[in-house]
């Protein structure tokens, strides 16, 4: 990443501070104006659900300033993009030109995320860039939503486009525009959300113009490298106040299917020298022969969204983004991947790996800030024909959940939030979904012991289960991630559960069909029920407050039994109907004693042994995961002897070595 | 027994009870005369509120015919979370809903900062086995001996208010209405409410979380208005209560008591209905109103002479009310907004403000911040004293602070310093306007700006100015509007039903059936509450989308055989009117009707001034700093109750009064209406 070239002190400012800051809010005003349009008039459901973002570029394509409510995983690549367009077409951008682009190699994220640019000129000068960026529901592909989970190359995921002018001069190429959406399973739809799109931009474009005619071209453009290096300078400051040193950590994808069992790590250095931020992601493993890779703009995009998480009130532009030095390594990473490598999964893959390791090392760094692994983004595709209507369309449920975030230093995680990916990324009505899908259902619920178990409790994870009522030709993907690499705790918190689907459970034809999959038959009646993971715990469980387990144990975040298993608190039930329960609280000081006294020692126990107990129904999954540190398959129980050691010696790392003995 | 008057009653009241003052207006309809009062709210009680303000009026209550009443009670209730004792009843497995929610939170990069926690708590929150499908189609029976144990449960823990909240009851509430026929059974002094008659509207997230909110208000509310109806009494008043809703009209006391929550916004409703007379009787279509206080300034537009009305908002985030609330956004602009220098060294305005406690450094009650109330006084805007001598503001302790927090840090003068915390935060209010109206492309560019609140009239002209609005409208009672909004409001009930389906297909004869059945049980409301039918006025409006949008626009429709066609391209119309551009390849769906019925009021008439002129007289000079002169210049200062209508002050001057002070910068003017209120614009 570029440097920025001299660093501003505040009285170095040429605007005068009125000006500055009036300029400055009016800049990011510009945007939420942007944003605003685009989310009154998006087509795209998944837009609607608010994964888009919008900013504004200098002329060179350098954020000036980007919406406060955009998702996490466009931030910090939009102007990667804009570069990209400005390198492809140097001279030949005119007034009233709007480009498209959604090439992952280049920039973008997935394909799915479209960006629409327009240069902004000031009389025959270019001085910046609007840029909305979207979501489109589909973009071709083997598969409909174009997440083709089996994909190992791009052709199958969907369409690329590489730079193209849509707009010339302020006249509409419909061919160019027909040709890209006529690549698609929903023309209709995705030409509605590049006009609502192109449509945004304008009303950016609009606002500094009316900039322009108040305050001159040339003060705008001061104000834009101003506003940049204000941030620069804020973002420096705090950075110098750290100690300096180097913290390395590694998440880990759950497998390679082309490798067997063993997690794949993805593994983040930080160094802070001085007033000096830098990343080094160069040791992560290679490609993954699945779409769970990301290409360099959205790991970027997890770096970005990592960090300023634990700066919350810093802007994002150009002035964090090249603040932050990256190193990649070579191409052809798991989190650096070189077309045509598939990379549609990037952000149940590396993307959100990225961040929670992000996560750990600055949880060292600030402790005061820390927090544990959060659960993954998970999604799951059902199309079919609707039998309920005479003439049989085509439908499509396509779901995402909520889940469970990390343990934070003081205070639980939170439960049933959307994933790191967005923040702001909205779940599904499910009456909603009920009246356009023949799917009913059964239950949608927090899950009780979800929760990584430790001093602060990780937040709860829930359990969606459906139904296929009246449909025909009907089949399913899923994808998931975090079956094996269970969200992790802290400072001797404890993991918290594992995702993965259950076809048609409590009957005897259940079937675990994990993390992954694509293209299963289902038939009217088929059921099917999938967990999302909870967060990790945050300190030892054996601190937890009695009153905080008892009250968890009474609102059924955690069970009587688990709270003996992972807290060591007794508790009994006098009368649960008017909530009365009782701790027991010389039971609980000598359970919890038993506990200090052989946990240790459970993470050593012979893990074939461990599997055999799980197969014949002595030991539960959390037991497993919790107290031996065993990873077995968990539809079969067959021990994954290379996740298990792993999983033992993260066990050690973030738990066990915080543990009084 | 009260002694029957000779004379019919021919008051109107209004009583307006806001977290710090509490307003009354007092309508004389013979003869149009407007009095007002103002008290401090009491803290512990709202009833002695009111009863303080009625005491200033002097007045015999019955010589009053109507009292319409505004009140932040059920507001202070949620944020505060003073709630009995309450249950929720859900489907089984689906007892998470109200804490699931959509998964988002407000901050998106907080992690530290997080959604507030359900208002019913998870151990209180049942499951009953029952299951009904989109179409209302029963696929599980209630279970009645499940329903029955509950109820009992309930009765053993001593709990009485109770949400019944069951999936897909939009289409079909039989079972909702069976649980609560159980509960009631055990304890018929149950409070109950049901989510498909409190809002019969697809989307449980919504519909569960405004059923919730409106159980937990039930009986605060109830034992409010009975309090205060006997308090009433007791003072001679022999007619009805209306209380003022969220929706911007009015609604029985009785109404009030089973639907609580749509209070939740009656104070701001109450200003806003203000804002849309004062904008009328200055003949304008279209406004913006802008209520600036002591730590937020509320904006709402006005859009071809009404209010705009929205489905979805809320008090808190994540608790979202799904009943239609009068369009506001809400900044944390106010007078006790603080001015910072960030780590980089630029000033900044808010979002932290000083509040009432400790306040604006110059009120010397510990404040030691920098706020805009500090640089009003620093530049003489503000005098040192206020409020007719109730409050004086302590000059040398803003000045400390604007000199520690801003001057020091950025080498900047006193005066400059101040000028710049005025401006940034003049911008910023500027800013929100601009967000608004964005959304709202149709609003008229001469639509003139609205202000009132403690600190609006102050801010108004630099906003405007801003903005490019060429009016500034300053009413005569700025801090009493709320109030006033309640004299003015009819009665107003909002129905609404689902249907869903392709607009150009639609049988004429489907949607006139479904549409009369809203008017029968409009009708019945509307009579129930003794508005004779040629006092009714029934509104019916339809939602719209583009077939695969999630968003609709609401389009007013009529009866005719061909009114959907005509909904349609008006539809159209207004889709380019806002968002610049149609879409005529993809159908056009439809999402919802809806029905306004409105129970007309006999309206009140104020009195209009006679048309006296002269040259306004000065009662002082001050040494004001303008952002126009950027330095000191002696400047008039004026008494508000010395103007008379067809006067003209000229800027620079500042013009007091009890509530509020108006800054007319040079090159405005300032003219005294027939109806007293300021008109500020630019000298041509």
């Amino acid at each position: 990443m570029a440097q920025i070239r001299t660093r501003k002190s505040a009285n170095a400012r040429a605007l005068d501070p009125v000006t500055f800051e009036i300029l400055r809010n009016s800049f990011s005003n510009s945007v939420e104006l942007m944003a605003q349009q685009f989310r009154l008039t998006c087509h795209s459901f998944v837009i609607y659900a608010q994964d888009f973002s919008c900013g504004l570029a200098d002329a060179n394509g350098d954020t000036v300033s980007q919406g406060e409510q955009d998702i996490a995983v466009q931030v910090g690549t939009q102007h990667l993009v804009c570069k990209n367009i400005i390198e492809e077409y140097q001279s030949d951008i005119h007034p009233g030109d709007v480009f498209v682009s959604n090439d992952p190699y280049a920039g973008g994220t997935h394909f799915n995320d479209v960006r629409v640019l327009r240069p902004i000129f000031a009389g025959d000068d270019l001085i910046a860039w609007a840029m909305a960026n979207g979501h489109w529901s589909d973009v071709g592909g083997s598969v409909p939503g174009s997440f083709d989970v089996r994909a190992r190359e791009h052709f199958g995921e969907g369409l690329r486009i590489s730079p193209v002018r849509v707009w010339s001069r302020g006249d509409f190429l419909s061919d160019v525009a027909k040709l890209i959406v006529g690549n698609t399973r929903a023309p209709e739809d995705n030409l509605s959300d590049l006009n609502s799109q192109a449509e945004a931009t304008r009303v950016c474009e609009r606002e500094i113009l009316r900039l322009v005619g108040r305050y001159g071209k040339g003060v705008i453009t001061l104000a834009f490298s101003e506003v940049i290096a204000h941030v620069a300078a804020l973002f420096r400051s705090r950075i110098a106040e750290l100690e300096d040193g180097t913290w390395t950590t590694s998440d880990y994808l759950d497998s390679d299917p082309a490798h067997g069992e063993g997690m794949i790590p993805i593994t983040v250095s930080l160094t802070i020298k001085g007033d000096q931020l830098s990343y080094d992601l160069s040791k992560s493993s290679p490609a993954v022969a699945s779409f769970m890779n990301s290409a360099a703009g959205a790991t970027l995009s997890g770096i970005i969204a990592g960090t300023k998480r634990f700066f919350p009130d810093i802007p994002i532009n150009a002035g964090l983004i090249n603040s932050i030095n990256v190193e990649l390594g070579p191409v052809g990473s798991v989190i650096n991947a070189a077309w045509p490598t598939a990379v549609s999964g990037f952000v149940s893959g590396s993307f959100e790996k990225v961040i929670s390791a992000i996560f750990e090392l600055w949880s060292q760094i600030m402790p005061e800030r820390a927090i544990a692994c959060s659960f993954n983004l998970e999604y799951l595709l059902i199309g079919g024909r609707d039998v309920r209507l005479a003439e049989r369309p085509i439908f499509m449920w396509y779901d995402w959940m909520v889940g469970g975030w990390g343990a934070r230093n003081g205070f639980d995680g939170a439960s049933a939030a959307s994933a790191l990916f967005g923040a702001g990324f909205a779940s599904q009505p499910i009456e909603g979904q009920e009246r356009l899908n023949p799917v009913v259902t059964t239950h949608c619920r927090i899950v009780a012991d979800s929760g990584g178990p430790g001093e602060f409790r990780g937040g709860c994870g829930v359990e969606k289960g459906g139904q296929l009522t009246d449909a025909e030709l009907t089949i399913m993907s899923y994808c998931c991630d975090r079956s094996r690499s269970i969200p992790w705790g802290v400072s001797g918190g404890l993991p918290a559960t594992p995702q993965g689907l259950w076809m048609n459970p409590d009957s005897p034809r259940a079937e675990y069909l994990g993390a992954v999959f694509s293209n299963v038959e289902l038939v009217s009646g088929d059921a099917f029920s999938r967990p999302s993971s909870g967060g990790g715990g945050f300190g030892d469980p054996l601190n937890r407050d009695l009153q905080a387990v008892l009250d968890d144990v009474i609102d059924g975040y955690v069970t009587t039994s688990r709270a003996g298993l992972d807290y060591g608190v007794i508790i009994n039930s006098a009368d649960p109907t008017i909530h009365n329960w009782i701790v027991d609280s010389d039971a609980t000081l000598s359970k919890r004693e038993y506990i200090r006294q052989n946990r240790h020692t459970w993470l050593a126990e012979d893990a074939e042994v461990i599997a055999r107990r799980y197969r014949s129904g002595e030991l539960s999954q959390l037991d497993l995961i919790r107290q031996y540190g065993v990873i077995v398959e968990w539809g079969t129980g067959e021990l994954l002897v290379n996740t298990t050691k792993q999983h033992r010696e993260l066990l050690r790392q973030r738990a066990a070595t915080s543990w009084a003995h | 027994m009260a002694i029957s008057k000779l004379t019919r009653p021919t008051f109107r009241l209004s009583i307006d009870v806001g977290g710090t003052f509490t307003d009354v207006c007092l309508l004389d309809e013979e003869t149009s005369e407007l009095r007002t009062a103002k008290v401090p709210s009491s803290s512990s009680d709202p009833l002695a509120s009111v009863l303080a303000a009625i005491a200033e009026l002097d007045l015999d209550l019955a010589d009053v015919r109507l009292v319409t009443h505004s009140t932040t009670l059920t507001t202070n209730a949620l944020i505060t979370r003073e709630f009995p004792p309450a249950a929720m009843i859900t489907t089984q497995g689906f007892r998470d809903v109200i804490e699931m929610r959509d998964g988002t939170q407000e901050d998106v990069w907080d992690s530290f900062r997080e959604v507030g926690k359900p208002y019913i708590a998870r151990r209180d929150r049942y499951e009953i086995s029952e299951r009904t499908d989109y179409s209302g189609r029963i696929l599980t029976p209630l279970d009645i001996e499940q329903a029955n144990q509950l109820a009992s449960t309930l009765k053993i823990r001593g709990i009485k208010t109770v949400a019944i909240c069951f999936m897909n009851s939009y289409a079909n509430s039989a079972h909702e209405r069976a649980m609560r026929e159980a509960l009631i059974a055990v304890d018929p002094t149950m409070t109950i409410s049901i989510s498909g008659e409190v809002l019969p509207e697809i989307n449980e997230y919504e519909r569960f979380s405004t059923t919730v909110a409106n159980a937990l208000l039930a009986s605060l509310v109830s034992n409010y208005i009975s309090r205060l109806d006997t308090a009433l009494s007791h003072l001679g008043y022999r007619g009805d209560l209306l209380l003022m809703h969220s929706g911007g009209g009015s609604m029985t006391a009785g109404l009030a008591q089973i639907l609580p929550l749509r209070l939740a916004a009656s104070s701001i409703a109450g200003g806003a209905m203000a804002a849309k007379h004062i904008a009328h009787q200055c003949g304008f279509q279209d406004a913006i109103a802008l209520d600036m206080g002591g730590t937020s300034t509320d904006i709402t537009l006005i859009l071809n002479g009404q209010v705009r009305v929205v489905q979805k908002w809320s008090v808190e985030y994540g608790h979202p009310i799904s009943f239609p609330g009068i369009e506001f956004a809400t900044i944390g602009s106010g007078g006790g907004t603080i001015a910072w220098v960030d780590a980089a060294g630029a000033l900044r305005s808010g979002p932290q403000s000083a509040g009432a406690v400790p306040g604006p450094a110059s009120y010397d009650r510990g404040g030691l911040r920098a706020t805009n109330t500090d640089a009003n006084l620093y530049l003489g805007r503000l005098g040192r004293v206020l409020a007719g001598g109730q409050v004086e503001l302590s000059l040398e302790c803003a000045q400390l602070a604007i000199s520690a927090d801003v001057s020091e840090k950025l080498g900047l003068s006193e005066l400059s310093a101040s000028l710049a915390i005025v401006q940034i935060a003049d911008a910023a209010t500027a800013s929100a306007v601009r967000l608004l109206r964005n959304a709202r492309r149709s609003l008229s560019p001469s639509a003139p700006l609205i202000a009132f609140g403690g600190a609006g009239p102050m801010h108004a002209v630099a906003v405007a100015k801003e903005l490019n609005i060429p009016l500034v409208i300053i009413p005569p009672h700025p801090g009493i509007t709320s109030a006033l909004g309640c004299l003015l409001v009819d009665i107003r009930h909002d129905f609404s039903s689902m249907f869903q389906c392709i607009a150009n297909v639609i049988e004429p004869g489907a949607l006139e059936a479904q549409f009369s059945s809203l008017e029968r049980e409009a009708r019945d409301r509307l009579s129930r509450e003794g508005i004779p039918p040629n006092h009714m006025i029934l509104e019916r409006e339809i939602s719209m989308r583009y077939a695969g949008q999630w968003r609709s626009l609401t389009i007013p429709i009529g009866k005719e055989q061909d009114c959907i066609a005509d909904a349609i391209s008006r539809f159209q119309e207004d889709y380019q009117a806002q968002y610049t551009y149609m879409n005529t390849a993809v159908p056009v769906e439809v999402y919802q009707l809806s029905l306004t019925a409105i129970g007309i009021l006999p309206k009140v008439q104020f009195r209009n001034h006679e048309v006296i002129g002269g040259v306004p007289v000065g009662k002082a000079h001050r040494h004001i700093a303008f952002d126009e002169t950027a330095h000191f210049i002696l400047t008039d200062i004026y008494s508000r109750s010395s103007l008379v209508s067809g006067m003209t002050v000229s800027g620079p001057a500042v013009i007091e009064q009890l509530d509020a002070t108006v800054l007319i910068p040079p090159g405005y003017e300032a003219f005294v209406d027939e109806w007293l209120n300021l008109r500020i614009s630019e000298v041509n």
